[in-house]
């Protein structure tokens, strides 16, 4: 065993060696927590109440298809003016769910507004916040590294935290928002813009809620800071997450030429094109 | 074919209380959210399937021709998670259906409850 092995880890250390030395520091672990010493969130755990963004505003049934019910980000006008664009649109079922053609991911800060079970993997390098739907990940760096520089964007971005005692704090930068049209945050057509970063402190209020508290910063769009909290129960314990195959059997794309949402019959083709 | 409209405080109520949302993945908009409808048939086929399942049943229509209506309701996971499984609507089992219809009044709609012969029920059927 020990002669297989040892030729690699020799050519490794040599790999190693060759590398530059920018991306070796980028790779030094630095203030990273034992193992031990890290909270229990372990489990599956459900997002309390419904994919309105905004859930602290919430009074009423009916999610993102009720008018009223939740509070509208400060926007600045022209930001207001897209939003009112979207809701108009929402209301005549042509504003399309950027996830309904899968393949996308829902992307920060839509991320924490998902149906279907969520995990938080808590390791001593990173965080992991997986979500059934989708699916998606959340990759949270916890070993001391800094945002890139010159971090291209992307729909969830990236994030780097640290521990205050059990709480985690990270910031997300480097997102597209709706700079391409296919990161939405709900269903009302709530959207921010490829300048938001935020910056996130997830904790465990008590033994069955995570309380995920945003706070939302957007130059281009918000006219200050927007913070919304989030809160996740504890599924019964022995839950299982499966597999989420959004493009399995499809039936409800949306049409590519005006955004409605079909539903598609047994022969394959829409029952409501018109 | 038996269908009839179920209108009022029933339908809100079914409304509030049908088991899994089928809005999980996309708005639902096709379905009209304030009638609920009934009718009679036999399943064809249970697609068991993400992002959402769908109750294929076999209804006759008032001049006696078969129709394949498309029922819509929530994602195998988090009906698998209750209990629902595949097995749950045997191909050619007898089966009243209880359903949001399409706003255009194509032959689909989103699951509310079912009651098959023998009795049994699944989702909301009070």
């Amino acid at each position: 065993m020990h002669t297989t092995v040892r030729p690699l880890v020799f050519v490794f250390t040599v790999s190693l060696s060759l590398l530059p030395a920018a991306a070796l520091a980028q790779a030094q672990p630095s203030a990273v927590r034992a193992y031990d010493t890290l909270p229990d969130w372990s489990g599956a755990w459900s997002m309390v109440g419904g994919t309105v963004f905004d859930r602290a505003t919430q009074t009423g049934q009916g999610g993102a298809t009720a008018a009223g019910v939740r509070s509208h980000p400060p926007y600045n006008a022209e930001w207001e003016a897209i939003y009112k664009s979207h809701l108009e649109r929402r209301d005549k079922n042509l504003f399309p769910d950027t996830i309904s053609n899968c393949g996308v991911p829902a992307g920060f800060p839509r991320h924490f507004n998902l149906p279907d079970p969520y995990e938080f993997v808590v390791r001593p390098e990173q965080v992991w916040v997986l979500t059934e739907n989708g699916p998606n990940v959340l990759r949270i760096y916890t070993d001391g590294r800094k945002h890139l520089e010159d971090q291209w964007a992307t729909y969830t971005g990236d994030s780097v935290g640290h521990w205050e005692g059990d709480t985690l704090v990270f910031t997300t930068v480097a997102l597209k928002g709706y700079r391409d049209k296919d990161v939405i945050l709900d269903r009302t057509g709530l959207v921010l813009s490829d300048q938001s970063r935020a910056t996130t402190r997830i904790r465990k209020t008590d033994p069955k809620t995570i309380q995920v508290q945003m706070t939302i910063e957007d130059p281009k769009a918000l006219t200050k800071p927007w913070v919304v909290t989030k809160q996740f129960t504890k599924m019964p314990e022995g839950t299982r997450v499966y597999d989420y195959g959004c493009a399995e059997n499809n039936r409800n794309p949306a049409d590519i030429d005006t955004g409605k949402t079909l539903v598609i019959g047994p022969d394959g083709k829409p029952l409501n094109k018109e | 074919m038996r269908t009839h409209a179920l209108l009022g405080a029933l339908a809100f109520a079914a409304l509030l209380a049908a088991g899994a949302p089928v809005t999980a993945h996309h708005s639902g908009a096709g379905f009209n959210s304030d009638k609920v409808i009934e009718l009679t048939g036999t399943i064809k086929e249970f697609q068991f399937t993400n992002p959402h399942t769908w109750i294929q049943i076999i209804v006759e229509d008032d001049k006696g021709a078969k129709v394949e209506w498309s029922v819509e309701w929530g994602s195998p996971n988090s009906l698998g998670r209750q209990g629902i499984r595949p097995s749950t609507f045997p191909p050619g089992a007898k089966v009243t259906m209880r359903l949001r219809p399409m706003i255009n009044g194509a032959p689909a709609g989103g699951f509310v409850g079912a009651k098959f012969e023998d009795g049994r029920t699944v989702g909301r059927w009070e």
